[in-house]
């Protein structure tokens, strides 16, 4: 897959440039030995394709035009064709973009062809990309871009900007002088991808020379990158109107306009509004510069009256590093050192900032009269108005201002409260709304005061007062506040305690609580809730036929814990870590409890019932399951009723559940459980709405329903999908769908807004429990490989077919002479095989039948998938490795099967699918399999067959292996499993292996572990014994088996 | 009627009067208008309103100016004052080390107040004191020193005053440049002088309270992208929550507002001229404002989510 990439070009001198656009793609190609001129970059797309990629991506602009540049990349250094590595000049290849980078890295020159946009077309261009979310064609930089443009779309929606004169031009130059937007120059000029400035300043058509471009210190990098893109955005929009203007300023206002700034003004005239404008902005701002002056207050030592301000310098990039002016004197002619920050000229730095720092804030003449001062005192009055307007002013014009921590202005300064609580004596904690015993004081700048004393200090009518020896400043609306709070003397609840501790800066009565002490019962019950602590396990109950891994044990002790609470719960469990045994084992906890007196109702994708069926009979022998499912389910309440005697848990497909809402509805369930709950993801769709009616008790029912719902999903990532999902399990948590819509999910989806995200998660995080299979430190006791399997159904028509094809062929072997019934035996069990894969594999379907010609999008591809069990399942699971990010090989006998498989997920996952079978050349197998190891961006999924791609080959990116369809012979799929379990893996391996039920795959599957007798003659012998079958023993063993 | 060529210059200090201006303006005006003549400074002031001053030049330490007046060629006018000798700068710069004020004011642009304490180190003055300082030449057959069209030029020198104050440093010698590089490395030999002193105290008292690490000797930092290539590639920062929502400036917040009027002198022939281009820059800014809101809002419907 192809990478876009943006770089400025900046003109060889002055300021300005262009946005270059290219991009690297993977391909096999030599090690380049780099002569006279910068090569040209092997892996890069040319104009023509690169031009056709942007137009296939949408995003082609009219303003695009032909360029060239030279790039200082990361090179890989690699021996030339028939050379050593040691002899003759360098040879190698520039990195790609999430390539592993070698342990000695060079940086080279390479050219590259791509396309250029001027600055107001590229802020145009920059704009119309999305913010935030996964853009795998897209590379980091370009992110990198936007948050560039968005933030000077932001300082021309502000308006700080000034027209200056530049270098005889005239531009629109951004003003950097607020906080807030010289925080940002940092935090952009740190997060710099270079390669977003790799580009060696040049003419119009690159410099190939064999030079490379130093990494540079991104401030004044980034601010010229800025001041291009604002530049570029003012000037397009301005139309020159120069009536009633002198001819100065005429000529300044052309020159403003379009074009490139180029004033039509004599020297001398030039060099008058040069200085003029500079002054004119001096006041405003100053220069773009490591560090600032910094003014620091200290409160009168005890008994003294003046408050004491001292000088120094701040760097911009850590404003926590401060160097006391005495320092900065000391430097004498040489730089100062803060930190990693090197200043050069530290007390010329000093100085311009005091200077600065006079025109606000006028006290400070008394204390910069000496040579060096370091410091000076100020009055009460003095100290006053700097903590209450000058501060930030002087933040304003680029002056830091540190104030002591009770004054600082965050919210410790503002008048709060300070709680202790704890459960009262008989609670267990387990109700919501459930008051505490709790008692209160007011709290500011770090100290407790009552209402009196807050009465006392206010009737002092002086802004900064001293109280318990910190110095705090009241505001006018304290005291009213506090009065209110005092008389509306609320009550505390363990919803506001949850709410409270659950993120900083919460309000009790618009009151912000500073602190928060819960006793010892009440602190365990919070932080269980917040997960501060694991869940205490809790091992495996009685009756359970199997046994719990320790993290299950904690799952488990989790469920049970927000069970207790009436809280809905979300096992987000990764792949592979047994969620449905957590989640059987919760109920035979219930079941061995004697709490569990009403059935519980499980919904599940059709093509998983059969495996929660055949799981619940392993692990939990004792409870009562039952399908509600098929033709002959029960049609009526009473019906229903009466089956239901006895049953502990039903099992039922979303199709049902919608179809049969009012039927499932008339049962007093017990509890709902979703599986792959992402099936509710669409608050309006009808399953969806579905399942949200059956997690509420029904109007007649006295009981209550708890909700529990199972995804292998990143939920918490996937926030427009959140809301159903907590409107399933805790209506209450985030609202109704307009305010979740206009509160999380438009900041977060649209701008990745990282503090709605935060907040979000805080609230939606006690009921998600998600552990990945990656982090071994919660999960070290699972194996490196994971064996799982999938059992699977046949939909209608696999399941006819089969009956068809079972009937019609029994009857023809019989029938049939010796010598012929050994093969029709073999084509029987090799068609058997395929309808389990998918009714078009044994129908001889193509391609452009079975999936649909290319062109025809989802209805094709839904119609193929929900004629085949098996697929929707390898479905359902592929969207989880996919969304993981990982890799993974599917392996089948079948070659039509692969080619009609490779042209479903290509059309699904829009990516190349390889598919390595018996005809694939030589070249071309070890082609694919380079590409998916070594391709930073190359295909994740990986199709093999069995045969040719079982043995020998490397392919340990993959950490998922998918058996579609069964061999007689264990050892072959596990040589084929060995492809990715092998020396150089990173990571555990997942082998799912799909199983029929009932169908010859099972008896297959049954074999291969039963070690029957039957079993040893199939290792080894293949399918050649399986000629010699009586008809009834063929029959026992094709037969579909009802279940 | 007077002929007021294209590129005339012509001064803004009309019936305003004095009040807005910076003090060293009003100094310099303070001065032409103790003139005696009041006759021929009426008639000086209607050359500099009516754009009779075509072009004022500062040429080094010295100003040349071209003025029409009754002949078909303009006057050739020259204005200088004495300049300061390097002895007298040296003690000059050393007086202004004395006070961080007159640093930190000359290099945050602020022409000091009381600078002309600092020259008096030098015997000197940084404005002259009398008119008569103020050395002029006009090519005019006029006698009299100064003639209308010097003191025509007088009048809008004021106004280039206000626009840079440094214009008479550089009449004195030392552009603004010049000043501020002289003053640095003056300050920072001070310094140096100062902190090899403490040093030395301090090896006196003893190692205890030795000298500090010496941070500056620290070699240059590699830049981390050297050591890190995947800088190279990598950006996992998201939007800050702040650019979430753009916001327009609250009323009067702009930089426009901050930086406050123009300062240009303004060309008599043009009133409101520096009116007239700041409102248009205004208007500007206002719509391209709410451009950019609308663009930052599309941006995210482009999404297509």
């Amino acid at each position: 897959m192809s990478l876009l990439h943006a770089t400025w070009l900046f003109p060889p001198e002055g300021s300005g440039g262009r946005l270059f656009l290219w991009a690297d793609t993977w391909r096999v190609a030599s090690p380049v030995v780099p002569k006279g001129e910068a090569p040209e970059h092997p892996l890069a797309l040319n104009e023509d394709d690169l031009a056709t990629w942007l137009d296939d991506n949408g995003l082609w602009s009219e303003a695009l035009r032909p360029a060239r540049a030279t790039l200082s990349l990361p090179s890989r250094t690699q021996a030339a064709k028939g050379k050593t590595k040691s002899s003759g000049p360098w040879s190698g290849l520039p990195l790609q973009a999430g390539e592993p980078i070698p342990k000695e890295p060079q940086w080279w020159p390479w050219q590259v062809e791509g396309w250029a946009l001027d600055p107001a077309s590229a802020a145009e261009w920059l704009s119309g990309l999305p913010l935030a979310g996964a853009h795998p064609e897209m590379a980091d930089e370009l992110r990198w871009w936007t948050h560039l443009q968005r933030w000077a779309l932001s300082l021309i929606a502000r308006g700080r900007w000034l027209p200056q004169i530049e270098e005889t031009r005239a531009r629109w130059l951004p003003l950097l002088n607020r906080e807030d937007d010289r925080r940002r120059l940092e935090e952009l000029a740190t997060g710099l991808p270079q390669v977003a400035t790799c580009a060696l300043a040049a003419g119009l058509m690159g410099d190939p020379s064999l030079a490379c471009r130093r990494p540079g210190s991104g401030r004044l990098r980034v601010a010229s990158l800025l001041e291009a893109l604002l530049d570029g955005q003012l000037r397009a929009g301005f139309s020159p109107a120069t009536e009633g203007l002198d001819p100065l300023l005429a000529a300044w206002q052309k020159a403003l306009g379009k074009g490139d700034g180029s004033l039509h003004l004599g020297e001398e005239e030039r060099e008058r509004l040069t200085i003029a404008t500079h002054h004119w902005r001096e006041a405003v701002a100053g220069k773009v510069a490591p560090a600032r002056t910094c003014l620091e207050l200290f409160t009168p030592a005890e008994g003294e009256e003046l408050w004491e301000l001292r000088f120094g310098l701040q760097a911009e990039a850590d404003p926590s590093l401060r160097v006391p002016a005495g320092a900065v004197w000391a430097a004498g002619d040489r730089g100062l050192q803060m930190g990693e920050v090197a200043v050069a000229q530290p007390s010329e730095l000093l100085l311009e900032g005091m200077g600065r720092a006079l025109t606000v804030f006028e006290p400070i003449v008394r204390g910069i009269d000496a040579a060096t001062p370091e410091a000076m005192q100020l009055t009460p009055a003095e100290a006053f108005v700097l903590v209450r307007t000058a501060a930030n002013q002087l933040r304003d014009v680029g002056v830091g201002v540190v104030l002591p921590p009770s004054l600082s202005g965050g919210l410790a300064s503002r008048l709060g409260l300070a709680i202790t609580a704890e459960l009262p004596a008989k609670s267990r904690g387990f109700t919501l709304g459930e008051s505490l015993d709790w008692s209160w004081e007011f709290m500011i700048g770090g100290v407790t005061l009552s209402l009196k004393d807050l009465e006392r200090l206010s009737a002092k009518r002086s802004p900064l007062v001293q109280h318990k020896g910190a110095w705090i400043e009241l505001r006018p609306a304290d005291l009213k506040h506090a009065e209110r709070f005092c008389n509306a003397d609320p009550g505390l609840s363990l919803d506001d305690a949850l709410r409270l501790t659950a993120t900083d800066g919460d309000t009790l009565m618009r009151l912000p609580v500073h602190r928060f002490e819960g006793g010892p019962r009440l602190q365990a019950v919070l932080e269980q809730y917040h997960q501060q602590k694991a869940p205490d396990p809790l091992p495996a109950p009685e009756g359970f036929a199997g046994q719990l891994r320790p993290y299950q044990e904690r799952g488990l002790g989790w469920l049970a814990f927000l069970h207790r609470f009436d809280q809905g719960a979300c096992l987000a469990d990764d792949m592979g870590l047994g969620k449905t045994i957590q989640l059987l084992a919760f109920l035979q906890h219930l079941k061995a409890e004697d709490e569990l007196k009403r059935p519980v109702l499980l919904v599940a994708p059709t093509s998983v019932l059969t495996n929660w069926k055949r799981e619940a009979a392993g692990f939990t022998p004792q409870l009562s399951v039952r399908e509600h499912y098929g033709p002959r389910r029960p049609a009526s309440p009473e019906a229903l009723k009466k089956a239901l005697k006895g049953v502990d848990l039903v099992l039922t497909s979303y199709g049902l559940l919608q179809r049969d809402s009012e039927l499932l509805e008339s049962v007093d369930w017990q509890g709902v459980v979703i599986d792959e709950a992402q099936a509710i993801k669409t608050p309006t769709a009808k399953q969806s709405m579905a399942a949200r009616d059956l997690a509420r008790p029904g109007r007649n029912s006295r009981h209550g329903r708890f909700r529990i719902a199972l995804t292998g999903t990143p939920v918490e990532n996937r926030v427009s999908e959140l809301w159903a999902l907590m409107d399933f399990l805790n209506p209450k948590v985030l609202g109704d769908e307009p305010f979740f819509r206009q509160r999380y999910r438009l900041p977060i989806e649209r701008y990745g807004d990282m503090a709605s995200l935060r907040d979000l998660k805080a609230r939606v995080g006690p009921f998600i429990l998600r552990r990945l299979k990656t982090d071994k430190s919660i999960i070290s006791d699972l194996p490196e490989k994971v064996e799982l399997s999938e059992w699977v159904g046949l939909s209608p028509e696999q399941k006819k077919l089969y009956n068809k094809t079972v009937e019609a062929s029994l009857d023809a072997i019989a029938r049939a002479p010796l010598g012929q019934k050994h093969g029709q035996v073999l084509a029987l069990l090799t068609k058997l095989k395929q309808i389990c894969n998918h009714p078009a594999l044994a129908l001889k379907e193509d391609a452009d039948q079975a999936v649909g010609p290319t062109g025809v999008g989802a209805k094709g591809e839904a119609s193929f998938v929900s004629r085949s069990a098996k697929v929707q399942r390898l479905e359902e699971i592929l969207e989880e490795v996919m969304e993981a990010g990982d890799r993974a090989l599917l392996f089948t006998q079948f070659a039509e099967w692969g080619h009609l498989l490779k042209a479903h997920l290509e059309r699904k996952w829009r990516q190349e699918v390889p598919f390595l079978y018996g005809n694939t050349s030589k070249n071309e197998r070890q082609a694919m399999v380079d590409r998916f190891q070594d391709d930073p961006r190359g295909p994740q999924l990986f199709l093999l067959s069995l045969k040719a791609g079982g043995v020998g080959l490397n392919l340990t990116r993959a950490s998922h292996v998918f058996h579609i369809d069964r061999w007689w012979n264990p050892a072959v799929e596990n040589q084929a499993t060995d492809r990715a379990y092998r020396i150089g893996q990173q990571n555990r391996v997942m082998v799912h292996k799909f199983i029929t039920s009932g169908s010859v795959e099972e008896k297959i599957d049954r074999m291969i572990r039963e070690k029957s007798k039957l079993a040893a003659d199939i290792v080894g012998s293949g399918e050649e014994w399986l000629g010699g079958l009586e008809v009834g023993q063929l029959r026992e063993l094709v037969a579909l088996e009802d279940d | 009627m007077t002929i007021t060529p294209a590129n005339a210059i012509t001064t803004q200090l009309g019936d305003q009067g004095l009040g807005q201006q910076p003090w060293w303006v009003e100094q310099w005006m303070e001065l032409i208008n103790g003139y005696r003549f009041k006759k021929r400074l009426e008639r000086a002031w209607d050359y500099a309103r009516s754009g009779n001053v075509t072009s004022i030049r500062f040429e080094g330490r010295r100003v040349h100016a071209r003025v029409q007046g009754t002949d078909a060629d303009p006057y050739k006018v020259k204005l200088w004052l004495d300049v300061l000798n390097d002895e007298d700068w040296g003690y000059v710069l050393d007086a202004l080390t004395q006070k961080a004020r007159w640093s930190a004011q000359l290099l945050a642009g602020v022409m000091p107040q009381d600078i002309e304490r600092a020259f008096a180190a030098s015997g000197k003055r940084l404005f002259p004191f009398k008119l008569q300082e103020v050395r002029s030449e006009c090519s005019c057959p006029d006698k009299a020193n100064p003639c209308k069209h010097i003191s025509a030029v007088y009048y809008l020198m004021g106004d280039r005053f206000s626009e840079d104050p440094f214009v008479l440093f550089q009449m004195r010698g030392r552009t603004r440049a010049q000043l501020l590089a002289d003053l640095a490395i003056r300050r920072r030999k001070a310094l140096a002088k100062q902190a090899l002193a403490k040093q030395a105290k301090a090896k006196q008292a003893g190692a205890n309270n030795g000298a500090e690490p010496d941070a500056t000797t620290a070699p240059q930092p590699v830049h981390p992208a050297i050591k890190d290539p995947n800088r190279w590639w990598r950006y996992g920062a998201a939007l800050d929550p702040e650019l979430v929502v753009i916001t327009p400036a609250m009323e009067g917040d702009t930089g426009l507002d901050a930086a406050g009027p123009l300062p240009l002198a303004e060309d008599g022939r043009f009133p409101e001229a520096n009116h007239r281009f700041l409102d248009q820059l205004k208007a500007h800014g206002q719509l391209t404002a709410t451009l950019a809101m609308a663009k930052a809002m599309g941006a995210a419907n482009a999404d297509g989510s």
